[in-house]
């Protein structure tokens, strides 16, 4: 409300030239507001050096795109092997489960598993198998793959579309959905008229880009390198999907450059302004869901809500606390035992995607992911040693007061389209992402999977994407 | 204003909070306070007793142990700070390399063995656990006058040794400048599940559970009547020793005492504290170090307290790697040094650690955890008392009468004023604000805090205020 209060305001202390300085600034005031209703607000682009030291003064940043692959060695996988072997457990409680975080029996399975039948050279050719990039941005190199279409039928147009990770995931999650939306008819699915070509790179700090050495490296910087990115790489317009971290990112993407992005897919919402009126939405939401602008479907993921919600999250949201204050002390143990940087991310793979897993022996993780696939993801950070810098990604986001972050307070005007699963850490009703989405063309309610998604349900993701796509195409 | 507008939001989230926090929906059923003899061993409980034996106990290490050690040393792999940075990402790694550097190759474990085995230590099966202690009885006594048992309980992530120091100021105050008036005999037990003691292999156990073990180590070492001394998680023992056995307890000594139940008063006065401070009980110096209350108090719990959730919520994933990496377990024990023994080591680029304790103590430390592998099950000590939430269980809303004296230290991590702690300890003797000295008292101020005890302990004597109980 007071953000709005008109800044154009002209005020003269002299009563000589008051009438016309009234009428100046009635005019003035007309015109101000005929403008805001065109343009939308948007947050600065800026500019940053995230290289260690100054940024040279000279000199243009080398700009050329380098293709990489990834690579490893006898003496990488023997030292993995060496620290397995030597790997020290501590048994659980009984009758523990998952409750008290990972269980090392069940953990010592994967560890054997780990040693003695995952295969990490074949795994890097899988790695390898979709063309992996560098360039230089910032003063980091920031790693991609790009992948297009073998096959585009006559006429089709090929969209661009940007897919960004979150944490602990990595640009691997996406390996199983990229084949859907660069070739759906080769696949079943027949969204048909909309063919994408992918792009998926891995947030500054983790996988196999730089991590930043300067301090403050928020979503906001990277939502700026990535826009140069695809600036980089020839785009003017292109779509967004992103989940966990990536739904920030390219949230800030489109505040940052509307014009450039066509549209924005979401599987996560961070659900950003708590707050009164929220407050008073949730107490009501409960008796009169429908007058707060709740559906049945919402009640249902929502409420009861301190149970879900409040209780919910305070015993999942450990990590987040210690990881948004005390990144290096936090991973410091992970980056030195592969076995509990496993414990570490394997238990987010099982809790966040089904939360009755919790009271599973073995985290029902193999009911919806196969080990190789899984040690993978925690393979990329281990040879990267990137579990610190992934880390600190959340202190320099997460600020003392999140509500006062420059995001929350701008909206997002693009196409947005949201898939809502069931097993999500938090539900975001649709009501509640119209305070940031102020235009959002498709609300879908999953049948079925949590927080990786791409990971988890491909298709049904893959799906949802191509039917967000086509209606804005139709706009 | 925007700011007035922002500011009460803040606050009524926070209100908000805490109102969940203290009516959370209790998950297990209602705890009852008097303590059944539990089992906390293996498998089933067997259907003969406790054997009342006790064995003498030494520390040993193993040429294997070492080399162990070593070769994970050797294998470190560290990732370099973000410039600038010094503590306030966690503990700085530059800093870290220097210590690895130390332990390999000046730290000598096999000496530190020797001084750990210098005071008398034993293990005892209580409740199915082998509890381990130290027992130091006074070296020489003048006539007429008997020792007086002292039992204290240390913390997370500290040990027995913390106590090392301050021992000889109890047991043989004469020969350190101090007044021999009283004379201790310490025990200083390791808690279920830290260091030597066996770790409990049932879920629950908690404060409540320890004090009850504690009571009776007590009782078989022959004590009817003893004092306790705590701070850290072994406030919160010694504080439900207190509620369990007042009649065995003849006064409690705290270094720390957090406030677990917060009410409408609190909010209160945290709201009016800094304006009308003698409205609410609150001395210049509590003001001094409480407000302004956003900063010292709000901000400085969440950006401190994220160990303390995560180890509540999921201990056995964040304990895991710690136990396979000595270099992580003393990165996140250290951080805990440096941090809580003052605030300002964070803006330091070695966390300031060497300024108040010397690496061989705190490698030591770090060593009974790696050693023993129970970082762990220190770690679901946090879980098993903090999973309903804070101010939920009976202990902590019951209130305790044994003469208690409290140490108030200016760099503890929460300052808790006399006004609200007497509203938990009714029989507060004596409350003092220590001039220095931070979260680990006894290792780093042990003259002040044996003074202190000492103080406290005449002042019961005197009285003989445990009679009127």
């Amino acid at each position: 409300t007071i953000l709005c209060l008109p800044r154009s305001l002209e005020y003269s202390q002299k009563n000589a030239i008051l009438i016309p300085a009234a009428t100046l600034g009635v005019g003035g005031m007309l015109v101000y507001w005929l403008r805001s209703r065109h343009t939308v607000k948007t947050i600065e682009m800026g500019d940053g050096w995230w290289g260690s030291g100054e940024r040279p003064l000279k000199g243009k940043e080398d700009e050329s795109i380098r293709p990489f692959k990834i690579e490893t060695s006898d003496k990488e996988i023997e030292d993995l092997h060496r620290r397995l072997d030597q790997a020290r457990f501590a048994p659980p409680l009984e009758g523990a489960a998952f409750h008290y975080g990972f269980n090392s029996i069940y953990l010592q399975k994967v560890v054997a598993y780990w040693r003695n039948q995952f295969d990490w050279r074949k795994q890097v050719e899988v790695l390898n198998k979709y063309p992996h990039f560098k360039t230089t941005i910032e003063g980091i190199d920031i790693h991609f793959i790009h992948v297009k279409p073998s096959y585009v039928p006559h006429g089709r147009a090929v969209q661009p579309l940007l897919m960004v990770h979150g944490w602990p995931g990595s640009f691997y999650e996406f390996y199983k959905i990229i084949p859907l939306l660069t070739e759906p008819a080769g696949h079943g699915l027949n969204e048909g008229d909309v063919v994408f070509e992918v792009i998926c790179p891995s947030i500054p700090g983790y996988g196999f880009s730089e991590a930043p050495c300067q301090k403050g490296f928020d979503s906001i910087a990277t939502a700026r390198i990535f826009h140069k990115l695809m600036n980089r790489l020839g785009f003017k317009e292109y779509y967004l999907q992103g989940g966990d971290w990536g739904s920030r990112i390219i949230t800030n993407m489109a505040q940052m450059l509307p014009q450039s992005v066509k549209g924005l897919h979401l599987n996560l919402v961070f659900v950003t302004t708590q707050g009164l009126r929220r407050m008073i939405s949730v107490m009501l939401g409960a008796y009169v869901p429908w007058l707060v602008g709740l559906t049945k479907e919402d009640v249902k993921r929502t409420y009861p809500f301190i149970q879900k919600n409040i209780y919910t999250l305070l015993q999942e949201s450990g990590y987040l606390h210690i990881q948004a204050t005390k990144p290096d002390t936090a991973g410091c143990g992970l980056n030195d035992s592969p076995v509990g940087l496993a414990a570490y991310i394997l238990e987010k793979f099982s809790t966040w995607t089904d939360k009755s897993f919790r009271h599973r022996d073995d985290g029902g993780l193999e009911s919806k992911y196969s080990l190789e696939e899984l040690l993978t993801n925690v393979m990329i950070y281990w040879v990267t040693s990137s579990i610190v810098s992934s880390m600190r990604y959340y202190k320099e986001n997460i600020s003392k007061d999140p509500t006062l972050s420059l995001d929350a307070r701008v909206g997002v005007h693009v196409p947005t389209g949201i898939a809502a699963f069931p097993q999500e850490i938090a539900h975001a009703p649709r009501v509640w992402a119209k305070n940031i989405y102020k235009n959002i063309i498709t609300y879908s309610y999953m049948p079925s999977g949590g927080h990786f998604a791409a990971f988890e349900e491909p298709k049904l993701l893959a799906k949802d994407i191509m039917h967000f796509v086509r209606k804005v195409e139709q706009l | 204003s925007l700011a007035g507008i922002m500011l009460l939001e803040v606050f009524l989230v926070f209100f908000f909070f805490f109102f969940i926090i203290i009516f959370f929906p209790s998950k297990k059923k209602e705890e009852t306070f008097f303590f059944f003899f539990l089992w906390w061993g293996k498998g089933r409980k067997p259907d003969t007793e406790d054997d009342f034996f006790f064995f003498f106990f030494k520390v040993e290490t193993t040429e294997e142990e070492l080399s162990d050690l070593f070769r994970r040393l050797d294998q470190a792999r560290f990732t370099e700070p973000l410039e600038n940075s010094c503590f306030h990402y966690g503990t700085n790694s530059v800093y870290l390399r220097k210590v690895v550097s130390y332990w390999k190759n000046q730290f000598n474990w096999k000496k530190q063995v020797e001084v750990l085995n210098k005071y008398p230590q034993f293990k005892t099966k209580i409740q199915g656990i082998d509890i381990h202690f130290v027992h130091v009885k006074p070296p020489r006594l003048p006539e007429g006058q008997s020792a007086k048992p002292l039992l204290m309980v240390h913390g997370w992530p500290g040990s027995f040794y913390e106590f090392y120091k301050i021992i000889p100021l109890l047991t043989d105050p004469a020969s350190h400048g101090l007044s021999d008036e009283h004379i201790f005999e310490v025990i200083c037990p390791s808690i279920p599940g830290y260091g030597f003691s066996e770790a409990p292999h049932k879920k629950d156990f908690n404060s409540v559970s320890a004090a009850s073990i504690f009571y009776e180590l007590m009782l078989r070492l022959g004590f009817n009547e003893f004092y306790a001394q705590g701070g850290d998680c072994g406030w919160l023992i010694c504080t439900n020793l207190a509620q369990i056995a007042p009649n065995h307890v003849k006064g409690l000594h705290l270094n720390l005492a957090l406030v677990m139940n917060m009410g409408f008063t609190h909010l209160l006065s945290i709201l009016l504290g800094r304006y009308l401070p003698g409205l609410f009980g609150f001395q210049d110096e509590d003001v001094k170090r409480m407000f302004p209350f956003l900063e010292k108090g709000l901000y400085k719990i969440l950006l401190e307290s994220g160990y303390a959730h995560i180890q509540a919520t999921k201990p056995d994933t964040v304990g895991c790697g710690l136990n396979d990496s000595p270099v992580g377990l003393a990165a996140y024990i250290l951080e805990k040094f440096s941090t809580w023994t003052d605030l300002e080591f964070r803006n330091l680029e070695d966390g300031g650690l060497e300024r108040k304790f010397n690496l061989d103590d705190l490698l030591t430390n770090i060593m009974i955890y790696w050693v023993s592998g129970c970082m762990v099950s220190s770690m679901r000590f946090y879980k098993e008392n903090l999973q309903n939430g804070i101010g939920t269980q009976k202990h902590e809303k019951l209130t305790v009468q044994v003469p208690t004296g409290i140490a108030s230290f200016p760099n503890e991590i929460m300052h808790t004023p006399q006004a609200w702690a007497q509203k938990k300890y009714t029989n507060i003797v004596s409350f003092h604000f220590m001039p220095r000295g931070g979260h680990f008292a006894a290792l780093e101020e042990p003259e002040l805090l044996a003074e202190d005890i000492l103080q406290f302990v005449g002042k019961v004597e005197k009285e003989q205020l445990w009679r009127k109980k």
